[in-house]
């Protein structure tokens, strides 16, 4: 048994930046430590698809009414208070894949996601020119589009008020507004690390994962976790169960390429500028390098 | 002291009401009847003190007989007894409208359960003297659904919350139709005059003048869990193509469960202690009634396309021999 059952973990991130990862990492390492059952890792069955924190469902049942009758000004303030109660998260997963940003310019200075009973968030970023190509593939957008979903400060996941659905709307904000909003917050112990030392540095960063979240740290079982959720075995993964849950339509597959620097291949100098220039003070904070203008 | 000047019928029920409730029922207006549920402002402040159940959330108090939602820059209100639903507006910016909104569905929902009431998430509609009770929860397309089957001579009993009785019969409830912008663009309606559902929504209220209501109460024919279905494109020819499929009727055991599944607020019918009279309510109804699951395609243009040709009274006809019993891992909500 983990030693803290009884609490719940935020996995926040960016789009495209490795949650799933995180998350079959998370799964198959309990796998294999013998908390969950089942011979391999099941895509659709062991990982907890959708976010519940922006789930209409869960918000319509912590707020007993139709959250589609609200507007996101109602909606946003009241977002972090459901669950308080922490019944229902104490019921269910522990760990809650949440891509909004921390607030949002309608939760009046609020958390967007409850912090009631929850024990942390880790926050998984990447290097934003990758993000930009991720997200033209999930999406399947044009670079351009998905370079200025980055800069954009209104950013978010269903956005629209035309229509409903099942997620309500995620507030992103532009890339760095969304690292910060989960970095600088006080109310959360928060751990963040890089998809690139997840790739380059995976035991390492596995590791402290593991230990943040208070899982088995043993490192035999780290690195077979590490090694059991490859990009190589999700794509098998992937292909043995006709594709993952989480992939749009109009996507070939959700787990791709994985590799990091595909942004600086595959972005014009100018989109690569424009970038570094709006939020070269996070990207550097946090180790990543852009394209100065003299280039 | 309010002046009850509104009287309505709901769900089988009367009210008397100090604001005007337009997705309701208009009745007569009688002199001191007796045995209205009354719907009138209050102060919360003024509300008894309760020990809330463990099924309460920050916005919701919960306690046998008694129902109180608290929204901020919205309102408080309260359901008790099943005999009076009140509310306060956060202040004097929240329109009737934005009242009304919550009225009529939660708090209403809540009352009818406090009545020992059956409360399903659906909409249901009659044809030729039968019901179909359209299950799903909310943003599944119920609403714009039955506006298709509106156009085909079908008539509106209740939306968003439906009330069926011992004798399996629908009452009427809330007569209103929500459609999202996108829906009402799809089908060629005029938004631009339609009145929002609430401001700073793009929802559009489809209410009474605009639509085909049945004034008594129908038996229900069968039930239907609406699963929207993915189209492969947006072609014409897809389009054309797109049809409506039943599946086989549910086991008994797979229709209570999917019944539970949509009760009106599961949490509420726990907090207020009801959770044993919901199961006995819908494992009579899913002995009596056969429940399928409806496909119906994502597209609005296919949906209404495919409504044109197909008979919800019978779902043999409209059954795809080789779709098996609806939600098999249909699980606990």
């Amino acid at each position: 048994m983990l030693e803290q059952n009884h609490g719940y973990w935020y996995l926040a991130s960016y789009p495209k930046s490795g949650n799933t990862w995180c998350r079959v990492f998370i799964t198959e390492l309990l796998r294999l430590a013998g908390e969950e059952q089942g011979p391999e890792l099941d895509l659709n069955n062991d990982i907890e698809t959708g976010a519940i924190a922006s789930s209409r469902l869960w918000l319509d049942d912590q707020l007993g009414v139709n959250s589609c009758d609200l507007s996101f000004s109602e909606l946003d303030p009241l977002r972090g208070s459901a669950g308080q109660t922490a019944w229902l998260f104490a019921e269910g997963e522990r760990f809650h894949k949440v891509h909004d940003a921390f607030k949002s310019p309608d939760s009046r200075n609020r958390p967007v996601v409850s912090t009631a009973g929850c024990l942390g968030a880790v926050y998984i970023m990447r290097h934003p020119e990758d993000v930009a190509v991720s997200l033209s593939h999930f999406f399947s957008w044009p670079l351009e589009r998905c370079v200025q979903f980055i800069l954009d400060p209104t950013a978010a996941l269903v956005p629209s008020e035309r229509n409903g659905g099942h997620q309500v709307r995620q507030h992103m904000g532009r890339w760095d507004q969304h690292v910060c909003s989960w970095a600088d917050q006080q109310q959360l112990p928060v751990l963040i690390i890089r998809y690139e030392d997840m790739l380059c540095n995976g035991s390492t960063t596995f590791a402290k994962l593991a230990d943040f979240l208070g899982l088995p740290v043993e490192q035999v079982l780290v690195d077979q976790a590490i090694a059991n959720t490859s990009i190589d075995k999700l794509k098998q993964l992937e292909e043995k169960v006709g594709g993952f849950a989480e992939k749009p339509e109009g996507c070939n597959r959700f787990f791709r390429s994985g590799r990091s620097g595909e942004g600086a291949e595959q972005l014009s100098i100018p989109q690569r500028q424009q970038l570094a220039a709006e939020m070269a003070d996070v990207m550097k904070c946090f180790g990543y390098e852009g394209v100065e203008d003299d280039v | 002291m309010s002046t009850l000047n509104f009287q309505y019928q709901a769900f089988g029920f009367n009210l008397a009401s100090d604001i005007p409730l337009p997705e309701l029922s208009e009745k007569l207006l009688i002199a001191n009847e007796q045995n209205s549920i009354s719907v009138v402002s209050g102060n919360y402040e003024n509300w008894p003190s309760i020990e809330a159940s463990p099924h309460s959330t920050q916005c919701l108090q919960l306690a046998a007989k008694e129902w109180r939602l608290a929204l901020e820059s919205i309102g408080w209100f309260r359901a008790a007894a099943g005999e009076s639903l009140e509310y306060q507006r956060w202040d004097d910016s929240v329109s009737n409208r934005d009242l009304r909104t919550f009225l009529v569905t939660s708090g209403l929902g809540a009352l009818a359960i406090q009545r020992a009431c059956l409360v399903l998430h659906g909409t249901a509609l009659e044809l030729n003297g039968e019901a179909v009770l359209l299950l799903g929860r909310p943003a599944t397309g119920k609403s714009t659904l039955s506006w298709c089957l509106q156009q085909h001579g079908w008539q509106l009993i209740s939306s968003e919350i439906v009330v069926v009785d011992k004798n399996k019969k629908i009452w009427p409830g809330v007569q209103q139709l929500k459609l999202w912008h996108d829906a009402a663009v799809a089908l060629d309606l005029d938004w631009q005059h339609l009145p929002l559902v609430r401001r700073g929504l793009k929802r559009y209220a489809l209410l009474g003048d605009q639509l085909n209501c049945l004034e008594s109460a129908a038996p229900l024919r069968c039930i239907y869990q609406l699963m929207r279905e993915r189209q492969q494109s947006k072609s014409e020819a897809d389009v054309l193509a797109a049809s409506i499929k039943s599946s086989q009727a549910f086991s008994q055991q797979h229709a209570l469960l999917l019944l539970r599944n949509n009760a009106f607020h599961a949490r509420v019918v726990r907090g207020m202690e009801c959770e044993q009279q919901l199961f006995m309510q819908a494992s009579a109804l899913a002995r009596s009634v056969p429940i399928y699951t409806l496909r119906v395609p994502d597209g609005i243009r296919a949906m209404k396309k495919a409504c044109a040709m197909v008979d919800l009274l019978d779902p043999a006809s409209i059954q795809e021999p080789n779709i098996e019993e609806g939600n098999k891992g249909e699980s606990d909500a």
